[in-house]
């Protein structure tokens, strides 16, 4: 890869990229200025699927609509210039030996793929994510390679403990500056790690038959970016390959299938007039429009598409009922319909959650939900003076709320297992679900009863009980509860999820229950 | 009495004396409990310790040390969740002045380690102090220790108290929903690994067992203000009663019991202290506490 103007931007964008992955995580303070999700806040896909299914509007994607802007002026530079995941691909493609091209990806491929996601957006169901670059990228990086890189590093920190005991200490400011700038802070696994992993793999493995093998045949947003290219008056000059040279051809990566430049392929990266030797080319405006297919893909493409993505937005819905029961959103989602809607699965909450609540569904919220977070409360609890999913969600499908709001968010409800939990089941003490209970007037409380215990002796323990109206479902009493594997208290999905007042219930609830 | 006889007295005298003496010497040394008042935190930490013989009767030089704080929830000073920073900087500037060759400061939070770092406002207080560590707690550095006791017969103790010269106990005194009230006996906690919940079935006697392996050679309790509801972590200023004292003394139980009449309970009041009492860790009867206005 030569150095010119293009490929340094797009080294500066992938270690943007990098850095702000890093970034997005708690490092001492409650607010995270950058993030990662600046990238997906500025991704036309994110946009317009966003727009088709909420349809709605919101100024978090305002960028979105710049870089579509600039598009339609410029035409595809994103791809040749900004996107990280094709700045990977140029990085390693040169490595990879090529075969022929890959006969049943050219044509209409791509557009049988970005048209069902945008229509299926319409029927309510935002799956652009899935196969939107930055998202693939991201997620094969929070889920496998980031967990990987902290694993690896804490094991080898350990096991120098394991060989020299305290003397580590000597080298710990060396570790702790790498801990707290680089590594994730937890040691967490989570589910679809491989899935994701292969399905930036397979991208990469896909530059076996031609270079940016994705880019130009596959990948939604860059098959979006380049119908919007078509409107801009910039093109490369001349439109053909010269008759007596045609090197522009081993140049190009994305656009030269024939002789005729693909207009809505060319991606800008100026490899062509860089490399010229006659120096003949140039890129300005033009008005004649060559090079381009028609302005809509052919009507059975078209329709069929727009069909496609109905059939894809129906029949995902199936649920089964009884997962539905712990299907547990991160705060402030108050509607799951509205949820799917806004939720581009690019998994930063996931990454920034502070306690790794937050993991993508896999199964729990049947197909049309994969890859959506889920709190599972055993795994981590929601912080509660934590706001950073908020503040990171790319779309406001988990709104940004200030501290004192998100507090008051309602993610479950509390429900004791009285065949698990201690007081009830072996009458004995335990309280710790209360003890960490972060509600002021706390929504867990307890009572001394006299019960008696399984010895047949009458003692008086302290029972708890939920005060339903002020748990937020933050899930941390599920969370400590010391029985072994399942929890003694679980926190159940709720339709109502008014926000708690808990400033406002200051009086004893009433307790219910066999003894007085 | 024959020879015999005499040399068995004598030889018998002469074992058990050391013994006898410091039975007699132990019973005749009062447990002191010095209470300092004043809106100066750092200044009445100070006068607390020098009550009970000054820091220098507790750290040699190139000692280390570990202060443990309550630093385990997500809550802000005001909220009386954690040790006010004050305090523990002055017991950590004390131990700094008296030789320690270093301080470590620590506590196996219950919220996210990071939030309670910061929001304790302890990280910040000792930023910057030469021969001052304040880490999070490493899960590997958990040792399984015999502890024979009552309850427990072995659990994870954090190496780094096991492994100090002394260690200094200063938790802020507050309200709990099981054991009433959490002080210097339950602060021990915060130096335990595994599942830490499974000891609430047997409060009393896990705390004792605990304690009575690892010593605090000094407790110092942070009365500045005190949480006397929803305790252990608040989180409602109404809650929060300013006292402006701190509380030290070699004798844990006794802090504790001098401690308890903060919140207009006696010692007897609380199961833990009274556990501890009973199994010889320290005072509870206040009429055998000598209290010294600091």
């Amino acid at each position: 890869m030569k150095l010119t103007t293009a490929r340094i931007c797009q080294l500066i964008f992938l270690v943007l990229f990098l850095i702000l992955f890093v970034q997005t995580e708690y490092r001492g303070r409650d607010d995270i200025n950058a993030a990662v999700n600046s990238f997906f806040r500025a991704d036309p896909l994110v946009l317009f699927s966003y727009l088709f299914a909420a349809k709605s509007w919101s100024w978090l994607l305002f960028p979105a609509v710049l870089m579509t802007v600039a598009t339609l002026v410029l035409g595809r530079f994103f791809c040749g210039w900004i996107c990280p995941l094709g700045t990977i691909l140029d990085l390693v493609t040169s490595k990879i030996r090529k075969s022929t091209p890959i006969k049943a990806l050219k044509g209409n491929f791509k557009y049988w793929l970005l048209l069902p996601l945008l229509s299926a957006s319409l029927f309510n169901i935002n799956l652009s994510g899935l196969l939107d670059p930055i998202a693939i990228l991201l997620r094969a990086m929070t889920f496998l390679l980031y967990p990987v890189l902290g694993l690896v590093s804490r094991e080898g920190w350990v096991g120098l403990y394991r060989m020299i005991g305290e003397r580590r200490d000597a080298l710990a400011p060396a570790y702790s500056l790498i801990r707290d700038n680089l590594l994730p802070f937890r040691d967490t696994l989570y589910p679809l790690a491989l899935l994701s992993a292969a399905i930036l793999l397979g991208i990469i493995a896909l530059e076996r038959f031609e270079t940016r093998n994705w880019c130009r045949n596959i990948c939604p947003l860059g098959t979006l970016l380049g119908w919007l290219a078509r409107f801009s008056p910039f093109s490369r000059v001349p439109q053909v390959l010269c008759g007596d040279c045609g090197q522009s051809r081993q140049m190009c990566p994305t656009s030269f299938d024939k002789n005729m430049l693909r207009k809505e392929e060319c991606i800008l990266c100026m490899e062509c007039l860089q490399g010229c030797p006659h120096e003949r080319i140039s890129f300005r405006p033009s008005l004649k429009l060559k090079g381009c297919g028609p302005l809509l893909p052919e009507r059975r493409v078209l329709l069929g598409g727009m069909a496609g993505g109905l059939l894809l937005a129906l029949p995902i819905r199936f649920r089964y009922p009884e997962k539905q029961s712990r299907l547990l959103r991160p705060p402030g989602v108050r509607s799951e319909d509205d949820f799917l809607k806004k939720c581009v699965r690019c998994g930063e909450c996931m990454k920034v959650c502070l306690k790794n609540a937050l993991y993508p569904s896999a199964y729990q919220a049947g197909l049309e939900g994969i890859y959506t977070p889920l709190l599972i409360p055993r795994l981590g609890y929601c912080e509660y003076n934590c706001t950073l999913c908020g503040q990171v969600c790319p779309t406001g499908a988990i709104p940004p709320l200030p501290v004192e709001t998100k507090r008051c968010e309602v993610i479950g409800k509390a429900v004791f297992d009285k065949n698990h939990c201690l007081p009830f089941a072996r009458k004995i003490d335990c309280i710790v679900c209360e003890e960490h209970c972060p509600i002021p007037e706390k929504a867990i409380r307890s009572r001394d009863v006299q019960v008696m215990g399984l010895d047949g002796l009458i003692r008086t323990i302290k029972e708890p009980y939920i005060v339903e109206e002020i748990c937020n479902g933050c899930g941390i009493c599920e969370n400590v509860c010391p029985l072994e594997t399942k929890a003694g208290i679980e926190v159940f999905a709720v339709k109502n999820r008014t926000p708690i007042s808990p400033l406002s219930v200051g009086q004893e609830a009433k307790p219910s229950g066999l003894y007085p | 009495m024959d020879r015999r006889t005499f040399i068995k007295a004598t030889g018998t005298a002469i074992l058990l004396a050391p013994t006898l003496i410091k039975e007699v010497l132990a019973a005749r040394e009062q447990s002191l409990v010095a209470v300092a008042e004043g809106t100066d935190y750092a200044a009445i930490t100070r006068k607390a310790i020098n009550t009970v013989g000054g820091m220098k009767r507790f750290v040699k030089p190139g000692d280390v040390v570990v202060v443990k704080p309550n630093m385990g929830w997500d809550r802000s000073v005001k909220f009386a969740a954690n040790t006010h920073p004050l305090v523990v900087r002055a017991v950590v500037e004390e131990c700094l002045a008296a030789g320690a060759k270093k301080v470590k400061v620590f506590d196996n939070t219950c919220n996210d380690p990071r939030r309670c770092y910061v929001s304790s406002g302890i990280e910040a207080a000792l930023k910057g102090m030469k021969g001052v560590e304040c880490k999070h707690i490493e899960t590997e550095r958990f040792r399984k220790v015999t502890l024979n006791g009552t309850f427990l017969k072995e659990w994870e103790l954090y190496d780094e108290v096991l492994s100090a010269n002394v260690y200094i106990n200063v938790p802020v005194a507050k309200h709990h929903g099981l054991s009433k009230l959490t002080l210097g006996l339950k602060n021990v906690m915060g130096i335990m690994g595994g599942n830490r919940g499974y000891i609430h079935r047997n409060l009393d006697a896990a705390l004792a067992d605990v304690n009575a392996h690892v010593k605090s050679h000094l407790t110092i309790i942070d009365a500045t203000r005190i949480l006397t509801a929803h305790g252990p972590q608040g989180g409602n200023i109404a809650d929060v009663r300013v006292l402006n004292k701190v509380i030290a003394s070699t004798d844990i139980v006794a802090a504790d019991a001098y401690a308890t009449t903060l919140f207009g309970m006696r010692p007897a009041d609380i199961p833990v202290t009274v556990t501890a009492y009973k199994r010889g860790l320290g005072e509870m009867n206040l009429d055998k506490i000598k209290v010294v206005k600091a």
